[in-house]
């Protein structure tokens, strides 16, 4: 049998597990446990719970209000990992910046950042919004059409992104990205953006933002652009949308093309 | 045509004096062609250059003679002087060059003149360029007419060979930049060497002795110039240029020197000092090669940078002195007791007791060091009084003690002496001030050769700047102070908490550990046994995490806080060692000790194999199929340690140095452990670590850590200290055994094996009386070197401070001349546009404006009221001397010149 002493002796070691990681252990409790908890309770989903605090409280047609109402939700009930307000400010720039014609997201969620984006949209440009999952895409829909975007400004595809991607030009006519904002599934990026390539759609001067590449990260992705020399990239650093300790990063790709 | 000739006839008569008359004159004929010939823009450009570049090759006194030399050796050789004569004529053209350059800058100041005074130097140029685009066509007509004319005049003797070598020579014009002078003698240097080249040597028995002792000065020239080369101000590529223009000179008329057998002997010697050389650096090599590790640690702080590599350094320095703590003790005290003490079963000290004579052999019982570990040399009770041991009548007390005492003495040297080298070298730098620049020009690792290490340097000085900012931002802030103090004491009150509950730990589990040895150790589980060791390991690796946590509460500076931490640490090992100690007090187990150090290293490797190289299997593999990046998100590989793990070091270091004098074993542990540890560390930092995100220069912590081991060798001496002076020796075990006190074995080899008078001398010379006048006067003598040594710091920071002041003044200085220069410029384009005006006026208004400019230097009354008001700066500024200056060099060139005006003189 070990005795007491010894498993005192771990105490500092346990202590210091749960001062340095907290913020990880606040986001599994806020993410996970609080998740599950309202699944039960509740009996809807996630998105639903948001998207019936978003009808509640925020101005319909005012994408402002709807973003603000999704930023306490996140904040203060549960954790639903949007864009966020911070990295928001930092996508509003660049589409500033940029001033995109077309603009292609993939990962919709539940609308926040389409929202997000089509409000920082130039008149007459399009954004299409890639979702994969039929639930969370008609809550996406409610929210993008509660803001006042009609079906002109913003266009919801209903489908995984490796499918879409290769239909872009066919299916929807669509020539080039100005701009393309990716966050989905972090395992996708990198074939997603390979794919990208391989359609031509991409001209010199595109623009690739991709979020969350440090937190949970998407290593390959950042292996591909860093190997294949087609873009001018950089990463804006900044933490994990509503919380302050974890660091993540945003990453900014500028397609070069074949020099 | 009358300016473009005086620079030219000044020149002529300076090649007039050092030159041959027959070749002055070709040379003017050339020159004088050449004032038509082209190739103007390129040598301007090049004279343009040559005058930013100019150096002191040779003085112009050894140019001369060199020259001259050159000429007679090409007097020698009649037959080739047809070549010689050509070689003449290529340097005349190069003159003619110059010369063509002197008039171009003539006529730029003839430009500057017409443009009124222009002083911004882009204009000027465009001006000139713009002048020369007039006459573009016409030159590039004569360029072309000037290379068939050389030809022509060359007489067809041209071979390729030869217009190869003109072509380099006019290569190496253009790179080597010096003064005209100087050039010219160069060149004739340069004609010598290449002619000898590509002829057969100069036979030196064929000079006379004068010149012999020109081509010796020449050549001595040469070499103190190769020596000085680095310290000029030159472009690389000139230095590089020259350097290898001097070796060979050198190199052919080195061996030349000399005549007949001396000639010989020199140049056996030339060739023995170059193998000398070559030697020496070969065995520099070898040298390096041979330093253990040196490769491995390079390699190492090429990808980690060199706060990692300095551990390893910090490793191998221990390594070494613990070498020699072996062998001392190995050497002097174990082996001769193992060769010629008494074996072991002689006496009932060497004897393991029959009771657990049955278990003596156990791994169990031999890993705690007891069964036959206990009773062999390893240990100090297995050694007897006996005097003087085996046939050499070896004193084997005696060696024992002043083993014991000597590494000590030894450990204390050499800390000491390492200290004060490494405070030589730190030198007096203040880090508050000039914070920014320090981090702007001394941040970079040059060391580092990984990119991913450059990539976390990167940004470490890219946050590191950002954190400068935002500290200058806070220091001016400062509102917060309060919640930061208070922040402050928490964290070292929580720190003295953990501090206090460690302490008291370890406390607990002695005395715990004290009623299972009374109750017999053989009814207790291994976990009981080893419970001491566990504790004080894992207390010893757990808390300085925790404290590293806490310590982020406090908001210092990195370095700050890095020192914060290790003096934290410090306390942690310290207070833990003494509690253990203290708790132990009454029976000093020896054992325990030798265990303490066994179970320490043994933890550490095995923390390194799971802490690092687990995880880093797992993370590296368990990544293909996780749901988050565990490579760059969060288990991530682990970092090396370095204050931990130098921490580690240094303690295991304090606990060697404590028990050394009644373990003889431990040294050798310790050899043995800091070798595995040099690969298994070595091997785990490479392959499971990556570099730290805030790659930090090692110098600085070296004394830092120093200072650290020298507390420590303090600290942990001083018990070892203490039970040799006053308790006496126990009286069934040890070399000492017997007599009042461990030192007395002093004494008696004093009385017996030395003559009577030494050891009255001795008792003379011990005498209160004698020692302490003299431990007075070392310490008089030591306070007279540290109120010198500090008076020398004060007179640096002094001079350092009036350097500062100084440059202050000048950065002042040069501030308002520029200022003024601004201002004077742009009285001047106000001038300029003025007397273009005027200029358009007519030819007539040139006196006037001849008048105005005068009145500008402030020299004449002023100008007429009419001109004052088309140049209100004119009255305005006060007299500025550049301008001034300028002008008065060339005083006859006035505004009202235009460029029209040339062609008509």
């Amino acid at each position: 049998m070990v005795s007491p002493a010894i498993a005192l002796a771990f105490i500092p070691l346990l202590l210091t597990l749960l001062i340095r990681y907290r913020y990880y252990f606040v986001l599994f409790y806020r993410a996970i446990l609080v998740r599950i908890w309202k699944d039960c309770v509740t009996g809807l989903s996630r998105e639903e719970r948001a998207y019936q605090y978003v009808l509640t409280t925020a101005t319909p047609g005012d994408p402002d209000s709807i973003l603000d109402a999704f930023d306490v939700w996140c904040n203060k009930v549960e954790f639903i990992s949007n864009i966020g307000p911070k990295k928001g400010k930092i996508l509003d720039r660049m589409l500033m910046e940029q001033g995109p014609l077309t603009v292609l997201e993939l990962g919709a969620h539940c609308g926040y950042s389409t929202v997000r984006i089509a409000r920082a949209l130039p008149l007459g440009a399009r954004l299409y919004s890639v979702e994969m999952d039929q639930r969370n895409a008609a809550i996406a829909e409610k929210i993008v059409r509660l803001a006042g975007f009609d079906d002109d400004t913003v266009e919801l595809i209903v489908n995984p992104s490796d499918e879409v991607i290769p239909r872009l030009r066919s299916d929807y006519g669509l020539d080039r990205l100005d701009f393309v904002f990716m966050d989905h599934w972090k395992k996708s990026y990198c074939p997603d953006l390979q794919m990208l390539e391989g359609s031509g759609l991409l001209g010199k001067g595109s623009m690739i933002v991709a979020d969350n590449v440090l937190f949970p990260g998407a290593p390959k992705f950042l292996r591909h652009i860093r190997k294949s020399g087609l873009y001018e990239w950089k990463i804006h650093r900044a933490t994990l949308e509503y919380s302050k300790g974890i660091r993540d990063g945003m990453a900014e790709l500028v397609y070069q093309g074949i020099k | 045509m009358f300016i473009l000739t005086l620079p030219l006839n000044k020149h002529s008569v300076h090649v007039f004096t050092t030159g041959v008359e027959e070749e002055v004159s070709t040379l003017q004929e050339e020159s004088e062609r050449g004032g038509h010939r082209g190739k103007r823009r390129d040598s301007d450009r090049e004279r343009k250059r040559r005058r930013k570049g100019r150096g002191k090759v040779a003085s112009k006194d050894s140019g001369e003679g060199e020259e001259e030399l050159q000429r007679r050796l090409e007097k020698r050789e009649r037959a080739r002087r047809k070549r010689a004569k050509k070689e003449q004529e290529v340097q005349g053209r190069e003159r003619n060059e110059e010369e063509q350059a002197e008039m171009t800058s003539g006529k730029r100041a003839n430009t500057r003149k017409n443009i009124k005074n222009d002083k911004t130097r882009k204009m000027e140029e465009g001006e000139g360029e713009g002048e020369a685009g007039e006459r573009n066509t016409k030159r590039k007509k004569k360029h072309g007419s000037a290379k068939n004319d050389g030809k022509e005049e060359d007489g067809g003797e041209h071979t390729v060979k030869e217009k190869v070598q003109e072509v380099k020579k006019k290569k190496h014009e253009k790179v080597v930049e010096a003064s005209s002078e100087q050039e010219t003698s160069e060149e004739a240097n340069e004609a010598a060497a290449e002619e000898d080249t590509q002829e057969e040597e100069v036979r030196p028995e064929s000079l006379s002795p004068e010149e012999l002792e020109k081509l010796k000065e020449a050549v001595d020239e040469r070499k103190k110039l190769i020596q000085s080369l680095r310290g000029k101000p030159w472009p690389m590529k000139k230095k590089l240029v020259t350097l290898r223009e001097s070796q060979e000179f050198v190199e052919k008329y080195e061996g030349a020197l000399g005549k007949g057998k001396g000639r010989k002997l020199y140049a056996y010697k030339v060739m023995m000092t170059k193998k000398w050389m070559k030697f020496q650096r070969d065995f520099e090599n070898f040298k390096t090669a041979c330093i253990p590790w040196e490769m491995k640690i390079k390699e190492i702080e090429s990808h980690f940078g060199s706060s990692v590599a300095s551990y390893f350094i910090f490793l191998r320095w221990m390594y070494g002195i613990n070498l020699i703590l072996f062998g001392l003790t190995f050497g002097l005290v174990m082996v001769p007791e193992a060769l010629m003490g008494r074996p072991y079963g002689s006496i009932p000290r060497k004897t393991v007791p029959r009771a657990e004579e049955t278990s003596a052999m156990d791994f169990a019982v031999l890993w705690d060091c007891g069964g036959y570990a206990q009773y062999s040399v390893l240990f100090y009770g297995f050694y007897n009084n006996q005097r003087a041991v085996g046939w050499l009548k070896f004193r084997m007390p005696l060696s024992y003690f002043l083993v014991g005492v000597g590494t000590v003495a030894y450990s204390y040297m050499v800390v000491i002496r390492t200290m004060a080298r490494n405070a030589n070298e730190s030198g007096v730098g203040d880090d508050n001030s000039f914070n920014f620049s320090w981090k702007m020009f001394t941040s970079w690792d040059y060391l580092i050769g990984n990119p991913e290490t450059a990539d976390n340097k990167f940004a470490s000085i890219t946050t590191s700047f950002k954190e400068a900012i935002l500290e200058e931002q806070e220091s001016r802030k400062d509102d917060n102070i309060h919640l930061t103090r208070f922040l402050r004491v928490l964290a070292n009150f929580l720190v003295l908490c953990c501090l206090a509950g460690s302490g008291y730990l370890i406390y607990f589990v002695v005395r715990r550990s004290q009623k299972f040895a009374l109750d017999g150790l053989e009814n207790h589980t291994w976990w009981e046994r080893n419970e001491v060791n566990m504790v004080m390991s894992l207390l010893g690796m757990f808390c300085p995490m925790l404290f590293d946590v806490i310590s982020a509460l406090e908001n210092y500076h990195p370095r700050v806080a890095l020192q914060w931490q290790l003096g934290r640490i410090f306390a942690l090992f310290l207070g833990n060692l003494y509690t253990f100690i203290i708790a132990l007090m009454d029976e000093i187990n020896l054992k325990e000790f030798v265990r303490l150090i066994i179970s320490d290293t043994m933890t550490t490797y095995i923390m390194l194999l799971i802490g690092d190289f687990l995880r880093a299997v797992l993370v590296r593999f368990l990544n293909y199929c996780w749901c988050w990046d565990l490579e760059a998100g969060f288990p991530s590989y682990s970092e090396f340690d370095v204050s931990g793990n130098v921490l580690g070091l240094i303690f295991n270091q304090g606990m060697i140095w404590m028990g050394a004098f009644y373990a003889p074993c431990l040294p050798a542990l310790n050899v043995l452990r800091l070798h595995v540890s040099m690969y298994l560390q070595c091997w785990a930092v490479m392959c499971c670590n990556v570099p730290q995100e805030r790659v930090f220069k090692a110098s600085g912590s070296n004394n830092f850590y120093m200072a650290m081991l020298l507390v420590i060798l303090f600290l942990s001496t001083l018990p070892a200290i203490y039970t040799i002076v006053t308790i006496p020796p126990s009286f069934d075990c040890g070399p000492f055994s017997g007599k009042k006190r461990m030192f007395d074995v002093i004494q008696e080899t004093l009385e017996s094996d030395f003559p009577a008078w030494f050891s009255k001398v001795f008792s003379y010379a011990s005498n209160p009386g004698l020692v302490l006048p003299f431990i007075l006067l070392m310490v008089l003598a030591i306070y007279y070197l540290q109120s010198t040594s500090k008076s020398y710091k004060e007179a640096n920071v002094e001079l350092k401070k009036k350097l500062h002041a100084q440059n202050e003044e000048n950065k002042k200085k040069n501030k308002r001349a520029a200022l003024k220069a601004q201002m004077d410029l742009e009285e001047a384009r106000t001038a300029q546009g003025a007397a273009q005006q005027q200029e358009t006026d007519g030819e007539e208004n040139r006196g006037r404006s001849q008048r105005l400019y005068h009145g500008k230097n402030g020299h004449n009354p002023p100008p007429p009221i009419g001109d004052q008001e088309r140049q209100p700066p004119a009255t305005r500024a006060p007299v500025p001397r550049p301008y001034h200056h300028g002008n008065h060099r060339t005083p006859g060139y006035l505004p009202g010149f235009s460029g029209q005006s040339e062609p008509r003189m």
